[in-house]
């Protein structure tokens, strides 16, 4: 490139980068006429994914996600808990969703994120109402003795349609979750399978196991613009669209909740319809990815254990 | 005694020598929408930071006139030790490191240059396995140089320590809890000036100098790691610009 041609292109960057600025919906809408996103991906797609399980040594259970740019890391860690005495035999999953700093230049140290506990419940409601995990298999010793999970997911960088990348990575590290060996006393004391039998002799072994996963949850934001609706919106596309359709389901396409926080466009049954189709779609999609994930690090783990 | 840190063969819990550091590895630019970040491994213990700025000063009440105000948070995953820790947000120890961060770093950028603006610096520790404080510090640094923002050197970071009488260089977890002196350094290597200090416990002097040459010997093996990123990095944004042809 002679030096000449160099300056030239540089200014035509300057330039389209004021426009991006300057008019950005005209400039998004100037790429959905051509029938493509601005990142290069036809209208209906979602970013590519990526999971992988079993990053985290010192968690029981852990998976990274990423969704085009946006990063989700998600650990869970193991308590033995009382459980109450309504369900004896249940153990408890607290989820947390949090931004750390660094995920965004929006995060202002020190004051929490307003989407934090937005995310957080919205994780926590997918979970209950797909009934995931049948939290009965959380049980060690019936009234005496459960595991208390704690699910952390922290977004490492945001760059939109976060809930579908927290939701991914919290059901990929529950399927990563490993329920350690442990030996149970007749009074509901838990403790390390490697303890000495002979101190202990009403021990109880209790085998090291994974959970069973129901039906798994899966979301699909939708960006909705009067003409079009674009499907896992990056960060850019959302703050200029500013309405989303959020579509809960599992991978087989079932509902099970839909949310749209208001917004500027309203959305008609079509528009639902439509973002549930796409949402169908996305599920077999990411059903693949899924399987391939945690079915990898079972195979990993059968390997070791050989 | 309570626990061997040295086996007689002369090697540590985790098969290292005295004088060795554990597998280091950092990648630049993994956070998209920050100025600068980078990941920095020290073995186990995986740290990433983020830069964002220089910006205008949020609060106007703290903006200086004739540098850059800088500021740093260092904050942990809750998963990322052995027991869940909660509340790790705003405690002692956190302020603590996220000063020494900031002050380690305010003496290599060049803040001068920068009047009336604003640079965050945020670290965020992945896993803890020892040595969190010279990660942190190392990977500021890298993400420092990744937003472009000017300094006198790049920082490099290591800790030494002092355990059954033998000097060890860049102490695990384990070996941090052994109760032994726990030196952290952080060098410019260039202008070879020290610009961290932090030692706890007791040593006598003629041992403190030994330990210390250690520590230095490491921050400047990082150093050299952490220039070799950075070279590589700017290779590849040369070539991806087409500034450099193969």
């Amino acid at each position: 490139m002679t030096e000449h041609e160099h300056a030239a292109s540089v200014g035509e960057d300057v330039e389209l980068e004021a426009f991006r600025r300057l008019y950005p919906l005209e400039f998004l809408e100037k790429f959905l006429k051509d029938g493509v996103r601005p990142d290069g991906r036809p209208l209906g797609r979602a970013r590519s994914t990526l999971i992988s399980v079993g990053s985290l040594p010192h968690a029981e259970g852990s998976a990274m996600v990423k969704l085009g740019n946006t990063t989700m890391l998600a650990g869970v860690k193991l308590e033995v808990m009382t459980p109450s005495v309504d369900f004896p035999d249940e153990g408890r999953i607290v989820v947390d969703f949090q931004m750390p700093a660094i995920c965004s230049p929006h995060v202002r140290p020190g004051r929490q994120s307003e989407l934090e506990p937005v995310v957080s419940e919205q994780i926590r409601n997918a979970l209950s109402s797909s009934m995931m995990v049948d939290l009965r298999e959380l049980n060690i010793a019936p009234g005496k003795a459960a595991w208390m999970a704690y699910l952390d997911v922290y977004c490492l960088d945001s760059d939109g349609s976060l809930l579908d990348a927290a939701l991914l990575a919290t059901a990929a590290a529950l399927a990563d979750l490993k329920l350690p060996e442990v030996a149970v006393t007749d009074d509901g004391k838990v403790l390390p399978a490697s303890s000495d039998v002979q101190e202990h002799r009403s021990l109880k072994n209790i085998q090291s196991k994974r959970l069973k996963l129901g039906k798994i949850p899966m979301a699909l934001t939708c960006a909705v613009h009067p003409k079009y609706i674009l499907p896992d919106p990056t960060a850019e596309e959302e703050a200029i669209l500013k309405t989303t359709i959020t579509v809960l389901t599992d991978f087989s396409g079932q509902l099970f909740s839909l949310y749209k926080p208001g917004g500027e466009v309203l959305a008609s049954t079509s528009t639902v319809q439509d973002c549930f189709a796409l949402a169908k779609y996305r599920g077999k999609e990411l059903q693949k990815i899924f399987n391939n994930a945690v079915i990898d690090a079972e195979a990993d783990d059968a390997m070791v254990e050989d | 005694m309570a626990l061997e840190f040295i086996s007689p063969e002369g090697l540590r819990l985790d098969g290292r020598r005295p004088a060795e550091i554990r597998q280091l590895r950092a990648n630049l630019g993994v956070i998209d929408k920050a100025d600068g970040s980078a990941t920095f491994e020290m073995g186990n213990t995986k740290v990433i930071a983020a830069v964002y700025g220089p910006h205008e000063v949020q609060n106007r009440s703290q903006q200086l006139l004739d540098q850059a105000l800088v500021k740093c948070e260092y904050s942990m995953a809750n998963f990322s030790t052995g027991d869940r820790r909660r509340k790790q947000k705003g405690d002692r120890r956190s302020v603590e490191i996220s000063l020494v961060i900031r002050q380690s770093m305010e003496a290599a950028i060049m803040t001068h240059l920068l009047p009336r603006t604003q640079i965050d610096i945020f670290v965020h520790v992945l896993q803890a396995d020892g040595g969190t404080r010279s990660a942190c510090i190392n990977a500021a640094s890298l993400a420092l140089a990744d937003a472009g923002i000017p300094m006198r050197d790049i920082v490099a970071s290591c800790a030494s320590g002092y355990l059954n009488n033998t000097p060890l260089l860049d102490l695990n977890y384990l070996e941090d809890s052994g109760g032994g002196p726990d030196v952290t350094i952080a060098l410019l290597p260039k202008l070879d000036k020290i610009t961290l200090l932090q030692m706890d416990a007791k040593l006598p002097l003629e041992m403190f100098e030994k330990v210390f040459e250690l520590g230095n010997k490491g921050c400047v093996a990082i150093a050299n790691y952490m220039r070799n990123v950075l070279l590589e990095n700017t290779k590849d944004l040369a070539f991806a610009r087409g500034v450099v042809k193969v």
